[in-house]
């Protein structure tokens, strides 16, 4: 449905986006990862059409957006959280006035909005203006827009922001039924790393414009890292330090180094075993040590550290 | 997707709008017509009497011109600069007949909606200062309206600017200033000031709306051509600053 093909932008010198290609399927969702400043922002601004890219195409379903703004009634987005709508309607104003804008206007468009108003928990403030609701109702209003019309792709640019707990699981199911049902395909950022990981079938991660992952949840996982390990070390030099992970640590890790503090991550435990013996047996000081298991932010971060590392 | 669906939107919008915030739509014909009051006996008090009620209906009729001018061209603008301000301009890019024939939608929505409010200000201004004078209000409108198309192209001279460089409050304000001018100018019979935007437009609506005077054909082309014009002109400045705020990523920021 969605093909991104070589995107590459530049603003003046610094590089925003550079040769970043991958798919987004019908019914598929596909979460979109990076820092901030990664190049999110300007990948989902690019399909809307809201920047102009450098080189590359992006095609909706086979036709380059480029040539065609027709695509433009088949997307929904959330951009840049609740203020992406007028404060001075109500929500259900709002989601009228956003689906005509994209040419439906019917009744089935209306109790879709009434519909999903009610999921949203929305119906208890029909009467208030946006301005009038909480954070996570504003941002309840903005999903409301994007959803109403049914459109084939949905661009949500951090659809958790504000949430509580409760409505993200209201959303997650939401996002999965409207994907499931109608075959709606959902890009999401976000850096509400469980939602991702309970929702999304795919994922593409960026790092400073670039592409370095593309592929299942399973497969990330299956790259990230478990476990993290840190001790300070006030006594232990930076050359004696490096040499006993090196020596001591098993298989595939991730190791750190700022001046006495090391943070060493890896996936299963006996693989630091020996280290800690060895920091025993040659009776280091140590002023801190933990081992703690990574919250899936925490690993996928060490995805992007071992990525500039190399 | 159709032009009709577009327009009618945009008029639930403004309803829903004038609607919500009653307040501000009293306010803002209350304020516009004090203003129009303290003009009108300002000069009034200069000397002005019962003789020479010509100057008078001159100054009704071309603070109605200007109200017309003022919210043709400010319709542009306006929407690029408050819309940038709630924070979802890029939705209205998202949409697939484009962001400038949504202009031009809500330009012309707007254009009705003044022309709505010109009438009614035109009644309670004439009664409230008892200056009664006979305006043929169809052809006005159709004068109006034929000259429309330049102001909304030097409104979206500084919608582009507005895109890009976000606050143009001065250069805005000082356009609003022009345009008292403007009205005040005969763009016909053909001279120099036709070249002008809006000119030929006053003074067909003078001679249709107030004289009764007939006008040629040859006038109806003045206006439509220099309309066409400063409408190409704004149209083509706007979509300059539209590829650079796309190539900058400036759409929304502000």
């Amino acid at each position: 449905m969605l093909e991104i093909k070589g995107l590459s932008k530049q603003y003046g010198q610094a590089v925003a986006l550079q040769d970043v290609s991958f798919e987004v399927n019908q019914g598929e969702i596909v979460a979109l990862l990076g820092a901030n400043g990664s190049g999110k922002t300007t990948t989902i601004n690019s399909i809307c059409n809201l920047i102009e890219i450098d080189s590359g195409d992006i095609n909706f379903e086979g036709l380059s957006i480029q040539k065609d703004r027709r695509y433009l009634a088949e997307i929904g987005a959330v951009l840049g959280g609740s203020r992406n709508i007028n404060w001075r309607l109500t929500a259900s104003q709002n989601a009228r006035y956003f689906a005509a804008l994209k040419g439906y206007q019917s009744k089935q468009i209306r109790s879709n909005i009434a519909k999903l108003e009610q999921q949203l928990g929305l119906d208890k403030y029909a009467n208030l203006e946006v301005l009038k609701l909480s954070t996570g109702n504003k941002q309840k209003a903005s999903l409301l827009c994007a959803l109403a019309y049914s459109p084939k792709l949905l661009l949500l640019d951090e659809p958790t922001l504000g949430l509580d707990f409760g409505t993200v699981n209201e959303l997650q199911d939401i996002i999965k039924q409207q994907s499931n049902s109608i075959g709606q395909g959902y890009l999401i950022t976000s850096h509400d790393m469980s939602f991702i990981d309970k929702i999304c079938q795919k994922v593409i991660v960026i790092d400073k414009g670039k592409l370095i992952f593309n592929g299942s949840i399973e497969a990330l996982k299956s790259k990230l890292f478990t476990y993290r390990l840190r001790f300070i070390a006030p006594n232990l030099n930076d050359e004696q330090a490096k040499s006993a992970v090196l020596q001591h640590c098993l298989g595939d890790y991730h190791y750190q180094q700022d001046q006495h503090v090391l943070n060493i991550q890896y996936k299963q435990p006996e693989q630091v075993l020996g280290l800690l013996a060895w920091l025993h047996s040659s009776c280091v000081e140590l002023t801190d040590l933990s081992m703690t298991k990574l919250t899936m932010e925490d690993a996928y971060q060490s995805l992007t550290a071992r990525n500039q590392t190399k | 997707m159709n032009w009709w669906l577009l327009y009618k939107n945009e008029v639930n919008l403004q309803l829903f709008e004038m609607r919500q915030y009653w307040f501000e739509t009293v306010a803002s014909l209350i304020a516009i017509c004090g203003l129009f009051i303290a003009l009108f006996y300002g000069i009034k008090s200069f000397g002005f009497d019962g003789q020479e009620s010509p100057s008078l209906d001159g100054l009704v009729f071309g603070f109605l011109l200007w109200a017309f001018a003022s919210a043709a061209y400010m319709t542009v603008t306006g929407t690029i600069v408050d819309d940038t301000q709630k924070g979802y301009i890029e939705q209205l890019f998202i949409n697939p007949k484009g962001f400038t024939s949504l202009l031009f939608v809500k330009a012309m929505v707007d254009l009705l909606s003044s022309l709505i409010f010109i009438t009614l200000l035109a009644y309670l201004t004439m009664w409230l200062t008892g200056n009664w004078i006979e305006i043929n209000f169809p052809l006005f409108y159709l004068a109006l309206l034929l000259a429309a198309p330049s102001l909304i192209g030097l409104g979206l001279i500084i919608g582009g600017f507005a895109l890009v460089f976000k606050r143009v409050d001065t250069l805005a304000q000082l356009l609003s200033l022009a345009l008292m001018g403007l009205v005040a100018l005969d763009g016909l019979p053909f001279g120099p000031l036709t070249f002008l935007p809006f000119t030929s437009g006053v003074s067909l609506a003078k001679a249709w709306a107030l004289n009764q005077a007939e006008a040629t054909v040859f006038d109806v082309l003045i206006v439509l051509a220099n309309s066409i014009f400063y409408l190409l002109i704004g149209c083509l400045v706007f979509k300059f600053f539209e590829r650079m705020a796309k190539r900058k990523n400036l759409i929304g920021q502000y």
